[in-house]
């Protein structure tokens, strides 16, 4: 049971890290943004690269990773996500998942459509009430915890941050007082991509690499930034370790349905608590 | 004559076919505080929205301080000099009233502290609520401190919509006591249904009616005469 709830931790953090993005960027732009995904595999092939084929250690690669994104991000936020603020929602979606399927096609090209496996880069286990369990997972559950305190820190305590939650709550208002709102909103859009990458950096020696990886996590991370509130920074983290518990506990119990479980509670979520788009 | 502060001329505006503004022209000079008046939907809080920058005009040119203001975007209109406060008495509300000030003066480069300082200087009963949340402000509070919040970068031209509207007595004589204050230190337009506020507080008063200036009372006579205001409200 002890691994069980590891696993749930696990899968919850790793839910954390990448829907933190998709949600501000819904929070903030009032997009729903399906390029995340591709940001989120082109992280973990970033990785794999810069591995495997530099040489680099597992935490550089992983640096690497994340940061050659940013680029990427930054592309696809001037060229095509700026171009769609208070655009209908339709247009966004259209627009973003034309972004992912090139982007899945481009990593096809690249690197290949086979699934790569990377290895546990640590390697060993510790044991926890008398069950062995991987180093690996309990680092990314403490740094989903980390990156919670710091993204917290971020908004409350930094002018950046604070201009973002004004802009959250009424983007006239802060327009109204000389402030480029947007560019404080792109910053936003960068930190949450390179989140995205992180969560597939991350989840890359656990799970297997393939171009359409981002796909499946995809609609796990819709879910807990529906159940846990567009844009809100506690309700991610929560809905985020809560489902990945779903899929933990359903998954020992009844494995076919463990996803399945997730997008029940999120019916269940709207049914009580309907969004406000 | 000084030369007007604000200038708007021939203001055209349509949303989509229905147009709203139809040639509206009007004057603000220096110091002066300047009221529009007019029921619902005459098409003063789109004027003012227009000015401010967040409404494309679809014909005419608005100029501040001699300069045309073209079609920039509101933030450049506010950093240009002039500020915006909105009619919905919204502040940052999960922000603290601190934090609200503390944003205003990070774009003028005006220190927080300062800015605090004035605020508090012109409504002494903020002071204890500086570090609470702005969202639990009352109606009033959160007037005073969107009006306060405006004022840090020291603008020139304030343009406020409908600063009393559903505000209690008491609360209304603050609002009116804040204004009157700075009368005379800096320009206003405001959008006001409030009779007394706009008979004590007004330099001018222009009247709209389905989108146009129908009317300018331009003297102390004009304002408070019977009715002069009253027959458009």
């Amino acid at each position: 049971m002890i691994g069980t709830l590891i696993y749930g931790l696990t899968i919850g953090g790793i839910l954390y890290i990448i829907s933190i993005g998709l949600s501000l960027t819904f929070g903030t732009m009032r997009i729903v943004n399906f390029a995340h995904a591709f940001v989120y595999a082109l992280g973990a092939y970033l990785l794999i690269t810069a591995f495997r084929k530099m040489g680099l250690s597992f935490l550089a690669a992983a640096g690497f990773g994340v940061l050659a994104v940013l680029p990427v991000a930054y592309v696809i936020e001037a060229y095509v996500i700026r171009r769609l603020y208070g655009e209908s929602l339709d247009y966004a979606i259209i627009a973003t998942y034309a972004v992912l399927l090139i982007g899945v096609d481009l990593i096809k090209w690249v690197w290949g459509a086979s699934p790569i496996s990377l290895n546990d880069p640590i390697g060993k286990d510790v044991e926890i009430l008398g069950v062995s369990l991987p180093v690996y997972r309990l680092v990314i559950i403490t740094l989903a915890f980390v990156i919670y305190g710091g993204l917290y820190l971020f908004f409350r305590k930094t002018i950046v941050g604070k201009i973002v939650i004004a802009g959250l709550d009424d983007k006239d208002a802060v327009r109204s007082l000389g402030i480029d709102v947007d560019r404080y909103f792109s910053i936003v859009f960068l930190l949450g991509s390179g989140l995205a990458a992180l969560g597939g950096v991350l989840y890359a020696p656990i799970t297997s690499v393939h171009p359409y990886m981002g796909f499946q996590i995809l609609l796990l991370c819709f879910a807990v930034v529906i159940v846990g509130g567009m844009g809100s920074l506690h309700g991610t983290f929560l809905s985020a370790f809560a489902l990945g518990m779903v899929i933990s506990l359903t998954g020992r119990f009844w494995g076919p349905a463990a996803e399945t479980m997730v997008f029940v509670v999120m019916a269940v979520v709207l049914i009580f608590k309907p969004i406000d788009v | 004559m000084k030369s007007p502060i604000l200038s708007v001329e021939s203001v055209d505006l349509a949303y989509g076919k229905a147009q709203v503004l139809h040639g509206v022209s009007l004057s603000v000079e220096p110091g002066e505080m300047v009221f529009i008046a007019g029921r619902n939907g005459a098409g003063k809080t789109t004027l003012l929205r227009t000015i401010a920058g967040f409404l494309p005009r679809a014909a005419g040119t608005v100029r501040y301080e001699g300069k045309d203001l073209g079609t920039v975007r509101p933030e450049s209109v506010a950093r240009s000099g002039i500020r915006y406060v909105a009619q919905d008495k919204r502040v940052f509300g999960k922000l603290t009233v601190r934090e609200n000030i503390e944003i205003a003066a990070h774009v003028s480069g005006e220190r927080v502290q300062e800015a605090v300082d004035r605020i508090v200087a012109t409504y002494p009963p903020m002071e204890k609520f500086l570090d609470g949340s702005a969202g639990s402000l009352s109606g009033g509070q959160r007037q005073i401190l969107l009006i306060g919040r405006a004022l840090v970068g020291s603008p020139k031209l304030l343009l406020v919509d409908e600063p009393t509207e559903g505000l209690a007595a008491g609360t209304i004589e603050d609002i009116f006591r804040l204004l009157d204050g700075m009368k005379g230190r800096l320009s206003f337009l405001i959008v006001e249904q409030n009779l007394p506020v706009i008979a004590r507080l007004a330099d001018r008063v222009y009247l709209m009616k389905e989108g146009k200036i129908d009317r300018e009372l331009a003297t102390r006579e004009e304002i408070e005469a019977p009715d002069s205001v009253e027959r458009y409200l």
